[in-house]
């Protein structure tokens, strides 16, 4: 698990070494008043819609967007909704439908709440954002079973796989998930208004609503959880317009040392 | 306005590292074998008929599955033990075995003392982990014995009749 940490911990401390060592531009004493645009900046997750494209029995969608409060502090959220069918196959090598152990299916909603802070010292005129940030994030969905058989070592009685437990679906509803996610990311501004950024997520569940009969093995927006442990790791590419709705003063940059 | 050589080479930079740590991650995880869990044979175990109290080896021991045919392989056959491990069906409730005591064949023939039992119960699961999935368990275990002219099994007692792990015995069988 620690490793999961360290290499997060990496990508953080490169992402903030970096922004560090590119001094701000040296501020002449002009006149002018310089301002800063602030706003709101919406877009969607590139990802999810192309694994919705490539992949088989996975659809999924994210919205994002972030309002700029104050210099360096942006309200940051996510809105989700994916399906994602998967199967459990006994030895890769060999799928026949006797080795697979079950298939599910599972679709949800999710919302992520937080704040990026912005590490990066633009220079003046630029929006760039290289943020670290926190979310709440809160997931409802529903897994079907669609088939099962008895994992079985003897094979006495079933030579040629598994006994089948059930192959007609079963809808395990209501169940939800809250968790805190860590966020490292970019948004760089492309084009007039226009950012594409990307981020990591590291998110360490802290209450889940699971079915009896059957683990909550994958949550929309979380990604995959893992055996026995309470973290999991997300993504997202995204495109996203900024809609400048005001202006304040910028704040003056600290002076470069000598 | 001012400009710097800021997205193109940190999107870059970024997008790398994503990868990287994604397929660091993913490297990082449990291999998908199961080892967590397993469904459970049903174990059983020779008393002496005659010192309830203690076990007694059965010479020449072979279990046959009624509708599989051939001899259990779940433990050697043949051979000497006074404990057993004998797989049940989980298509059904039921499932029925000839146990032979002095196995032997004989041009073909087996000479050794077949005895039929007769196994019930209610097949159920359990999910293990996600490499396992689903095990089987058996509850509410019962068993019949058919009585003939001459049998080696003289009773059957159920001690556990919930069979849902290997680490105890399940079944005594005196003789």
């Amino acid at each position: 698990m620690s490793r999961y940490f360290i290499s997060l911990l990496c990508l953080l401390c490169l992402g903030i070494s970096w922004s560090q060592d590119q001094n701000p531009s040296a501020s002449q004493a002009d006149s002018l008043e310089r301002t800063d645009p602030y706003g709101i900046r919406f877009g969607v997750d590139l990802s999810r819609p192309v694994l919705s494209f490539l992949t088989d029995r996975y659809t999924g969608i994210e919205l994002v967007g972030d309002f700029r409060l104050r210099d360096r502090l942006f309200l940051a959220a996510e809105l989700g909704n994916e399906e994602k069918g998967q199967s459990e196959i006994l030895g890769e090598e060999d799928p026949g439908p006797s080795n697979v152990l079950y298939d599910y299916t599972t679709k949800g909603s999710y919302v992520k709440l937080g704040v990026n802070f912005n590490s990066y010292q633009n220079w003046y005129g630029m929006n760039n954002v290289i943020y670290v940030g926190g979310r709440y994030a809160f997931s409802t969905f529903s897994h079907t079973l669609n088939s099962a058989s008895y994992f079985n070592s003897n094979r006495y009685w079933d030579p040629n796989g598994f006994t089948l437990l059930t192959d007609s679906a079963q809808e395990f509803g209501g169940l939800n998930a809250s968790w805190l996610e860590m966020v490292v990311g970019i948004n760089a501004e492309v084009i007039g208004n226009f950012y594409m950024g990307v981020s990591v997520r590291l998110g360490y569940i802290f209450s889940q609503k699971s079915a009896e009969e059957f683990p909550n093995l994958w949550i929309p927006g979380f990604n995959k959880v893992t055996d026995g442990s309470n973290f999991g790791t997300s993504f997202n590419y995204t495109l996203s317009y900024f809609l400048p709705l005001y202006k304040k003063a910028r704040i003056p940059q600290p002076e470069p040392l000598d | 306005m001012h400009s710097r050589p800021f997205p193109i080479a940190s999107i870059l930079i970024l997008c790398s590292l994503t990868l990287v740590s994604v397929i660091f991650m993913a490297g990082c995880e449990k291999d998908d074998i199961c080892v967590d869990g397993n469904t459970p044979l049903l174990i059983v175990r020779f008393y002496d008929q005659a010192d309830p109290e203690s076990t007694k080896t059965v010479a020449g021991i072979r279990v046959i599955g009624i509708g599989n045919g051939a001899a259990v392989s779940s433990f050697a056959d043949r051979s000497t033990l006074d404990s057993i491990g004998i797989p049940l069906r989980l298509d059904m409730g039921a499932t029925e075995f000839v146990f032979i005591s002095n196995s032997e064949d004989d041009n073909g023939m087996e000479i050794g003392n077949q005895d039929t039992l007769r196994f019930t119960y209610i097949p159920s699961s359990t999910f293990v982990s996600r490499a396992c999935g689903f095990i089987g368990q058996y509850e509410d275990l019962s068993s019949e014995f058919t009585s003939d002219a001459d049998n080696w099994i003289q009773s059957i007692e159920i001690s556990t009749p919930f069979v849902q792990s290997i680490d105890s015995a399940h079944v005594k069988i005196f003789h």
